[in-house]
């Protein structure tokens, strides 16, 4: 049999043996709701942050609010211009905060709680409004009062992220660390449910044990990207119809480094996981025996919160390049555009290097391993295994 | 006889454990070929060196004159001890899947699936999880297992315990008929005695790791006997055949002569003594066969 037959048989089997269980495909729904959850109780809720005024006018200010609603637009706000009957109505609605502020011939109403922005806002209008008038008197046409007046904006660039992506560099953090999580901890007990049943006996003696590891590394690793994307597709088509929800304009390069560093992540951790399940033989010993890796997972999984944090600091940048636990930080620093292309590169190329090296080691550690019975054999004793022949 | 496998000189020990010292035997065509010895004898590591899941630190299996290597195992039908299966697969699907990975095209590998579960009438439970079957429904699973590839050669371990009668019997008629039919040679482990020698054309007993005795069952029975013979007198003394030189008195009816002596001279010892309505070489049962060449040293062999 070739060496392809043989691994397709078997990731076959793994990707069956998840679509037919029903525990696999509950935890799937529960997931896709979840998503659905999060992207409506935000567009309910934070999603639109677009500031709205209402802006009183006692008498006709047809200058001045064609001007407020002019700078509206520059200030990205949403301003609602309302008549008002006379001076005291003004001030009365202002305090009780149906109006955010009024105009009154050269005054502006103002309350405690009125917003600075408001309040530049309207300045500035009323600035240009009385700029414009005396432009005009002194013979400028429109078109020239205006080129004067409103002369093009500066172009804004925005630096070092902010807060924009940091929401979604928490969710694309959290979605690597249950995904890589849960799909390695299923290559263990997957390994060790052969063990314990003696299937393996059988099958190795069919095929060779690297074929049976790269066939279940693959298949459970196959339904994993494809849970991730299905999870990252529900979102995304959720939130794009919704404009409500503003996503940052990292979501992008964001999806396409979560669609990287899955696999490359899940890789790592998968081989780390198989190798550790074929060193115990029944499933209540595989919780102690992966425990090294659990903490190395959670480890990059808190470390990626300084990654979240302060996506420039020196922990996070180091962080980046250590093949662990750059899965879940480099994302999220990416999220919040405060990821260097160059590091994005060097970052995949060292963990590329560090699955090479360990889908080595674990395939020699499996092979000698795996058909060992009886006691959980000790890490020590895996690394001396791995220096003698294959058995 | 054929040999079709040989196991020539097998050695194994496990960490200064020592399991198998120097195994030899072989197993004729079309045989059926009973694997026995005391917990810790070793059978278990012979079978799985056959298998090639285990390598041994010297010896050689060889199957028709040839090294066993990974396709000519391929070839072989294997049935652990434990289980041997994912306890949460279908049935028929599990079956299909084993039968492919042993090199069978997926549509022969879903006749020969539906084929088996007929024949060991589990046909209904084909799509049934594993782990919702009897244990004596799982055990013909796992006999359909070892035969959904149509192998040469068939090597079970334990494959009769836990078995009720009625499994024992589905299970042996098939072992028989595969050998019959195909001439597919079956070795396997027991500690049912009386099966095995019902079943089997020939075994072979172990201990420590070492061949005690091998052959056919026949002639093994008679060839361990010693000279022992069973003579029934009607009407003599109990002390007949005392005067005889070399001739044992065992108690009851049983006397074993000393090398050399012909049966004859007892048998005319006999009639001068009285009536003689019964004169027979006694042949012991593969059982008490076991417990003769085992039984002096087996508490030296620990459970492993």
């Amino acid at each position: 049999m070739t060496n392809r037959r043989a691994i397709f048989l078997t990731a076959r089997r793994e990707v069956r043996d998840r679509l037919r269980s029903r525990a696999f495909l509950i935890a799937t729904g529960l997931q896709v709701a979840v998503v659905l959850v999060i992207v409506a109780v935000s567009a309910i809720t934070g999603g639109d942050d677009t500031q709205k005024y209402d802006l009183g006018v006692v008498g006709d200010q047809e200058a001045l609010v064609q001007q407020a609603r002019a700078q509206a637009q520059a200030f990205d706000v949403e301003l609602t211009v309302k008549q008002v009957a006379d001076r005291a109505d003004a001030e009365k609605q202002v305090d009780e905060g149906n109006l955010d502020a009024a105009i009154d011939s050269g005054e502006l109403i103002t309350s405690a709680s009125t917003e600075d922005t408001l309040v530049a806002l309207v300045q500035s209008a009323a600035r240009t409004a009385t700029a414009s008038e005396e432009l005009r008197g002194h013979g400028l046409s429109t078109a020239e009062t205006e080129r004067v007046l409103n002369p093009p904006q500066l172009e804004r660039v925005e630096v070092g992220g902010g807060d924009e992506g940091q929401g979604l560099a928490w969710i694309a953090a959290l979605l690597l660390y249950i995904a890589i999580f849960s799909y390695g901890v299923a290559v263990a007990t997957g390994v060790v449910e052969e063990k314990s049943t003696r299937v393996v006996e059988v099958i190795l003696s069919a095929i060779r044990p690297v074929q049976l590891l790269a066939g279940k590394v693959l298949g459970i690793g196959l339904v994993g990207i494809v849970q991730v994307l299905l999870i990252v597709a529900v979102g995304l088509g959720a939130a794009l119809p919704l404009d409500t929800i503003d996503l940052p304009s990292s979501t992008p390069t964001l999806a396409i480094l979560v669609a990287i560093y899955f696999p490359l992540g899940y890789l790592l951790y998968a081989c780390a996981f198989a190798a550790t399940g074929s060193l115990v033989s029944r499933q209540e010993d595989v919780q102690s025996a992966t425990s090294p890796l659990f903490i190395l997972l959670v480890g990059g999984y808190i470390l990626s919160f300084s990654g979240i944090g302060t996506p420039d600091s020196t922990v996070a940048v180091i962080c980046t390049f250590v093949p662990f636990f750059a899965p879940m930080i480099a994302p999220a620093r990416a999220a919040q555009d405060a990821l260097p292309a160059w590091e994005a590169a060097l970052s995949i190329a060292l963990m590329l290097l560090a699955i090479a090296a360990l889908i080595w080691l674990a395939a020699r550690i499996y092979e000698r391993a795996v058909l060992r019975m009886g006691a959980p054999i000790r890490w020590r004793e895996a690394l001396k295994l791995v220096r003698t022949p294959a058995s | 006889m054929v040999r079709v496998l040989e196991l020539d000189s097998l050695s194994k020990s496990y960490d200064g454990t020592v399991a198998l010292d120097g195994l030899s035997f072989a197993v004729g065509e079309g045989q059926v070929f009973g694997f026995v010895g005391p917990n810790g004898a070793g059978k278990t590591t012979a079978m799985r060196i056959i298998l090639g899941v285990l390598a041994a630190d010297a010896g050689e299996v060889r199957w028709r004159k040839r090294p066993l290597d990974h396709e000519l195992r391929r070839r072989i039908g294997y049935m652990p001890e434990e289980r041997g299966l994912y306890p949460k697969m279908h049935v028929a699907e599990q079956l299909t899947y084993l039968a492919e990975v042993h090199g069978v095209a997926t549509d022969e590998a879903r006749a020969n699936t539906a084929r088996w579960l007929e024949r060991l009438g589990i046909a209904d439970r084909a799509h049934d999880r594993v782990e919702e079957l009897s244990l004596g429904n799982q055990q013909r699973v796992q006999l359909a297992a070892a035969l959904v590839h149509e192998p040469d050669l068939l090597v079970l371990d334990e494959p009769f315990s836990g078995l009720d009668p009625v499994g024992v019997d589905v299970l042996s008629e098939v072992l028989l008929d595969v050998t019959r039919e195909r001439g597919v040679p079956v070795i396997f482990s027991s500690h049912q005695l009386e099966l095995v020698e019902r079943l089997c054309d020939a075994v072979a007993i172990i201990r420590s790791g070492r061949l005690v005795a091998s052959g056919r069952v026949d002639e093994l029975r008679t060839r361990e006997a010693g000279n022992r013979w069973k003579v029934e007198v009607d009407g003599a003394p109990e002390d007949w055949a005392d005067r005889l030189d070399g001739v044992h008195h065992l108690g009851d009816s049983s006397y074993e002569l000393d090398p050399g002596i012909d049966p004859q001279t007892l048998l005319a010892e006999a009639r001068r003594a009285g009536a003689v309505n019964h004169f027979a070489r006694e042949v012991p049962g593969l059982a008490e066969l076991f417990r003769e060449v085992i039984g002096a040293d087996a508490g030296k062999d620990g459970d492993s």
